[in-house]
């Protein structure tokens, strides 16, 4: 029977091929998915372990100067490198950037990087920085550099509406001990009040990075450790921990397990004393569990993937085995039994399965190296591994789940070859056809399927304001999913009839429109079944689509209240904390920024706030704000939220009137204070009635008209500017930081935040729909598949048809129509399909913040209804080749 | 083409309004050296307007290749090929279909309609197929094919719903909707039980002496040769006989001699009895 099999393989060797690359592909995506998970562990592990240099022990924790001092005094240990959890922002001229910092050690072993040019630092004002950083700061050795750090002095309890510091702890990168208990948390900002400190350093030295030990910040600048240690300090606050991790070296004479021993024993019990080897993987093993789910969430886009191919690789056998119908009817009459037949079709899936899981699995490992290659030969500072590692699950896994996907797709069409009759082989062949009239028993599973997960769907969305977003969000996940199963199982139903009115639609355009449209329709089952593996990836796409643009949609409002000011310039505060105005020129400077759309100066004040009402007690200071409504009108995202803005009104944000106790309406006693505290002396306080916004933050903004009654003079240190587009926040912010560079400014403003936001939505967008793409593309090549195997059927048809005189190009022009009827209606379903379930999926995750506004993707989806179009129609090209060069003889050939 | 203008046998179809599809010194040969099969053999014959012609020849005989170069469905090895005036061994692919679809009409031997057509469909597809206007004229025509091959009450049916019979008639009428100069059948009754064999061939008849068509039939069965007005006989690739209004038995006859012939003497090399063979 093997030999039987492999010679009928042989026979039908073109449309296996064609079903092959369908799993190929799908294969070829789950091998390169592992093999990236190996990739990213093996890199992950190269640049914790590259971090800890050649050190013997590694302790990490919360690090504070007593466990430091622990470990120095502890017998054994030769030489201890502190790594402080720090960043510095640099500037020079008109240059920032941002850098990790570790100290200089004695000790070679305990060193990650190598030094290229001058010397490691060795006393307090001294600096080496990464080569890289240098050249962007264009600073050479002996050269001057600026770096600003924060520091943190525990609050008495004034707030200051300064905001975070540029350069805190948050934003700093952990490199060391990542381990959930490890990681020290910073202290609530709440409590802290933040200064920046400048500072002057020289640059000492240049160094590199060849292990890629800071890979992730593009190298470490290096401090002596005096300096190292007091900025870390600094940074800390009032927190005991400064560093996250040490690294030391062991004298030989002890053994490094006895040092091992003695340090866990004398250190606190939040603190891991580890090698470095040991440290490396237990850094991989937490940092892997988000790769893993990573991972997961990308292998179920290849699940996607390997459905759609199981779709299109069950449509080839139904066919193959609907053309082998006259031979298996032979097999049938000499004595083949029904078992036979069907184990011969399974065994032809499970070759086909392995030959092009092996196929798939090879495409996927060059893929994966040669993205490698390319990486590394473009971007030398990602530290990649120069081979793919190949672990065993990442060989093995693809071909087994290839395989048996396979095989899982040709057992309906082995179970049709057990129905074939043996009498079939008496019988002249008409062209084959697919097993009859789908059953009730679909009908009826279809039916509930899809309205069962659409109750469920509807009752989630709207349940949403309602319960918990994470409820409904599963319940939305498990009603979408039965719903669309539903709609997929019903495919065979109501895919046909919806073929024939595009057929009906596009048949008035001639004859070879007619005939195409009468053609789509000759085999439902597999036009449905063809069309359903498109509307599958298109219904996906478009989900994420229509998602993600009405999340941005919904977002925007969001954002727009959240992060009013694009773009704040405001004047560092002198050393007694008294603020003067902006230097001359600075407001028009911003205005001449590319991408800037607005500036309006703002006037400021601290004023003392009493609600008239009250106990009588004295309230807190405040910064008060001076702007006109209709500046305010011009530089705000939301302006609704100042809109009660006028002469007699005090607008707060809601912290603010918390704080005070106040309530829209209440009225208020304002009065100007000096840096004291005390009120102004020959200010008069004024009397104002609050308004409570939605502003954020610490906010209390007055018009101009009342600034100058309650502090006469007030210096206008701060301008507000909004930006043309938020889009391009991550370049204009910085453009803006460039031209004040010469100035004591500090740029602030949400646009940049916000601008990431949008940019992390867009991302992700741009990746599932990536990733969603090979599904697309599995079904497009089923759609040529069904194309050829059509032209096959029919080729005394088309001969009979150039017979009587149908033209080669209208032949051709027959079959590109075919093709783009069934991929156009499954793209056009896809996208009807796509959009409910993308507005339900948005309303269901964002229904509980308030209305959400439904969008329409148009461009996308112009797109994507586009590259069906154009697909069906390059699927056509070459069976229409082969089908016009059927000589019309073939017509007159009687079998 | 030129070459047709000045061939000598190209002179206008009015001088000579018999003669609708001419074969000379046609040749087709398959393989090479010593493998080469000589299909057609430099074959000279004449065909008649408005007349009922069968090809006949047994199994291998070359009738159907014949048939297939004096359609222009296979190009010849060499010699030429006329419908009317126009030399159909020159053309190329483009005047090919162009011919076939205004000028020559197929009946084939397994009926060939188009499963997702209706017969009336069928019928009317070579006018769509050549986008030619569907006026009172060509219905009145559609009407009188309808009523002569008898398939008023079956147009809107499917091919699977007609029988063989049926379907062979829905053929001829897609074969004539067009008015070709030539209608080439191909073994129209090879699929067909006798009763609607004989339906059918005389149905063809009917076309050629009612509506004046022109037909060319290629067959194997001397009873449905007997149908035609004239029968030419084939062997071996070559012309090898001529019965001009043949009968069961004439055509009997003839092929009887034919065969004796072959067993007495190998290939035949000259025209057999009680035929009158017409060269031009």
């Amino acid at each position: 029977m093997l030999r039987l099999t492999l010679a009928q393989m042989r026979r039908s060797i073109g449309r296996l091929v064609s079903a092959g690359i369908a799993i190929a592909i799908g294969t070829a995506f789950v091998a390169a998915t592992l093999l990236v998970g190996n990739v990213i562990t093996r890199t992950t592990y190269d640049a914790f372990a590259a971090s800890y240099a050649h050190a013997d022990l590694v302790v990490t924790g919360p690090v504070s100067p007593d466990v430091v001092g622990a470990v120095r005094s502890t017998a054994g240990v030769a030489a201890v490198s502190v790594r402080p959890q720090l960043g510095l922002q640099l500037s020079a001229g008109s240059h920032r950037a941002y850098v990790l910092v570790t100290e200089a050690t004695s000790e070679p072993r305990l060193e990650a990087q190598t030094l290229i040019a001058g010397s490691f630092p060795s006393a307090a004002g001294e600096i080496a920085l990464p080569r890289a950083t240098a050249e962007r700061l264009g600073l050479h050795v002996g050269d001057q550099v600026d770096t600003t750090h924060a520091v943190g002095t525990p609050s008495a309890g004034t707030v200051t509406s300064a905001g975070t510091p540029s350069g805190t702890p948050s934003a700093a990168v952990d490199h060391g001990g990542a381990e959930a208990a490890g990681t020290p948390t910073t202290t609530p900002e709440s409590s802290v009040t933040w200064v920046e400190k400048r500072d002057r350093l020289t640059v000492v030295g240049l160094v590199d990075d060849p292990a890629g030990a800071f890979a992730t910040s593009g190298g470490a600048a290096v401090l002596s450790p005096s300096q190292a240690e007091g900025f870390a300090q600094d940074q800390a606050g009032s927190s005991a921990v400064i560093d996250d991790a040490l690294i030391l070296t062991v004298d030989g004479a002890r053994g490094t397990v006895a040092v091992q021993h003695e340090l866990t024993s004398v250190l606190p019990h939040d603190v891991a004393v580890r090698t470095r080897d040991e440290q490396a993987q237990a850094s991989v093993a937490s940092a892997t569990g988000d790769t893993q789910s990573i991972l997961i969430v990308v292998l179920g886009f290849a699940a996607i993937a390997l459905i759609v191919a199981a779709l299109v690789i069950s449509n080839t056998f139904q066919v193959i085995v609907a053309q082998r119908t006259r031979m298996l009817a032979l097999l049938r009459c000499v004595g083949a039994d029904k078992g036979q037949l069907r184990r011969s079709v399974l065994m032809e899936a499970a070759l086909l399965g392995l030959a092009a899981s092996a196929v798939g699995l090879l495409t996927g490992i060059t893929v994966v190296q040669l993205t490698l290659q390319v990486l590394q030969r473009t971007n030398a500072d990602a530290h990649l591994p120069s081979t793919a590692p190949l672990s065993i699950v990442a060989l093995v896994l693809p071909i087994v789940i290839g395989t048996t996907v396979t095989l899982l797709a040709g057992l309906a069409p082995a179970r049709a070859a057990t129905r074939v009759a043996p009498l079939a082989a008496l019988r002249p062949t008409e062209a084959p056809t697919l097993a009859g009239r789908p059953g009730r028993v679909r009908l009826l599973l279809a039916g509930t399927l899809t309205l069962g997960g659409t109750v469920v769907l509807v009752s989630a969305v709207t349940l949403a304001a309602r319960v918990g977003p994470l409820t409904a969000l599963g319940l939305g996940v498990l009603g979408g999913a039965v719903s669309f199963i539903g709609v997929l199982v019903g495919a065979v139903l109501w895919i046909p009839p919806v073929v024939g009115v595009a057929g009906r639609l596009v048949a008035r355009m001639g004859t070879s429109a007619r005939l195409a449209a009468a053609n789509t329709v000759r085999n439902p089952r597999r036009t449905a079944a063809t069309s359903t593996a498109l509307l599958i990836g298109v219904t996906l796409v478009t989900m994420m689509s229509a998602g993600a643009v009405s999340a941005r949609a919904t977002l925007d409002g969001k954002l727009d209240a959240t992060y009013p000011v694009d773009v704040a310039v405001q004047a560092i505060p002198g050393a007694d904390g008294s603020t003067g105005g902006l230097p001359p020129g600075v407001a028009s400077t911003v205005a001449h920024v590319d991408g800037v759309r607005t500036v309006v100066p703002v006037t400021e004040a601290t004023v003392r706030v009493t609600p008239a009402s009250g106990t009588g007690a004295v309230g807190p200071t405040e910064t008060l704000h001076g702007i006109s409504a209709t500046d305010v009108a011009a530089v705000l995202r939301d302006g609704a939220s100042i809109a009660p803005l006028d002469d007699r009104t005090l607008v707060l944000s809601s912290p603010v009137a918390r704080s005070l106790q106040v309530h829209t309406g209440d009225a208020v006693t304002v009065v100007a204070t000096d840096a004291t505290g005390a009120a102004r002396s020959g200010v008069a306080p004024i009397r104002l009635t609050v308004a409570v916004t939605s502003l954020p933050g610490q906010e209390a903004l007055v018009t101009p008209t009342t600034m100058a009654a309650v502090a006469p003079g007030a210096p206008s240190p701060l301008v507000w500017a909004q930006l043309t587009s938020t889009d391009n926040a991550p370049d204009v912010v910085p453009a803006i930081q460039d031209a004040l560079t010469d100035q004591s400014v500090s740029v602030t403003g949400g646009a940049v935040e916000r601008a990431s936001y949008q940019r992390v939505i867009d991302t992700l967008l741009a990746v599932v729909v990536g990733l969603l793409g090979v599904a697309v593309v599995i079904a497009l090549v089923g759609v040529a598949n069904t194309l050829s195997l059509s032209v096959i059927e029919r080729r005394r048809e088309s001969a009979t048809l150039r017979a009587i005189g149908l033209a080669r190009g209208q032949l051709r022009a027959m079959l590109a129509i075919e093709g783009m009827v069934i991929a156009g209606v499954g793209a056009v379903l896809g996208i009807g399909l796509g959009l409910v379930y993308g507005w339900a999926g948005a309303a269901t995750m964002l229904g509980s913040m308030g209305p959400v506004r439904l969008s329409v993707p148009w461009r996308d989806l112009g797109l994507v209804v586009l590259v069906a179009l154009v697909a069906g129609f390059v699927a056509s090209v070459l069976p229409g080749r082969a089908a016009a060069r059927t000589s019309p003889v073939a017509a007159l050939a009687v079998d | 083409m030129d070459t047709t203008v000045y061939q000598p046998f190209a002179t206008p179809t009015s001088a000579r309004p018999t003669e609708t599809v001419r074969a000379r010194a046609l040749s087709k040969v398959y393989g090479n050296g010593a493998a080469a099969v000589r299909a057609v053999d430099a074959v000279d014959v004449t065909f008649t307007a408005g007349a009922f012609t069968a090809i006949m020849g047994p199994s291998g005989s070359g009738k159907s290749t014949l048939m297939h170069l004096l359609a222009g469905l296979d190009t010849a090895t060499s010699g030429q090929a006329f419908l009317g005036d126009t030399e159909i061994t020159s053309l190329g692919d483009k005047e090919l279909t162009q011919l076939r679809r205004d000028r020559i009409g197929f009946v084939f031997q397994s009926f060939n309609l188009l499963p997702m057509f209706t017969a009336e469909q069928n019928i009317m597809l070579p006018l769509e197929l050549a986008g030619s206007r569907v006026d009172a004229d060509v219905l009145s025509w559609k009407d009188m094919l309808v009523s002569t091959l008898a398939l008023g009450d079956r147009l809107q049916h499917r091919p699977s719903e007609l029988s063989g019979g049926q379907q062979q008639r829905v053929a001829i009428a897609r074969a004539l909707i067009a008015r070709p100069d030539v209608v080439f059948a191909d073994e129209p009754t090879g699929n067909l039980d006798s009763r609607s064999g004989a339906e059918v061939l005389s149905f063809l008849r009917r076309s050629v002496r009612e509506l004046g068509r022109t037909i060319i039939m290629v067959t194997h069965d001397p009873a449905a040769a007997a149908y035609a007005d004239r029968v030419v006989l084939i062997a071996d690739g070559r012309i090898a006989g001529d019965i001009a209004d043949p009968t069961p038995e004439s055509v009997l006859a003839g092929l009887d001699a034919l065969r004796s012939f072959e067993i007495a003497s190998g290939p035949l090399a000259s025209a057999a009895t009680s035929t009158t063979t017409v060269r031009d």
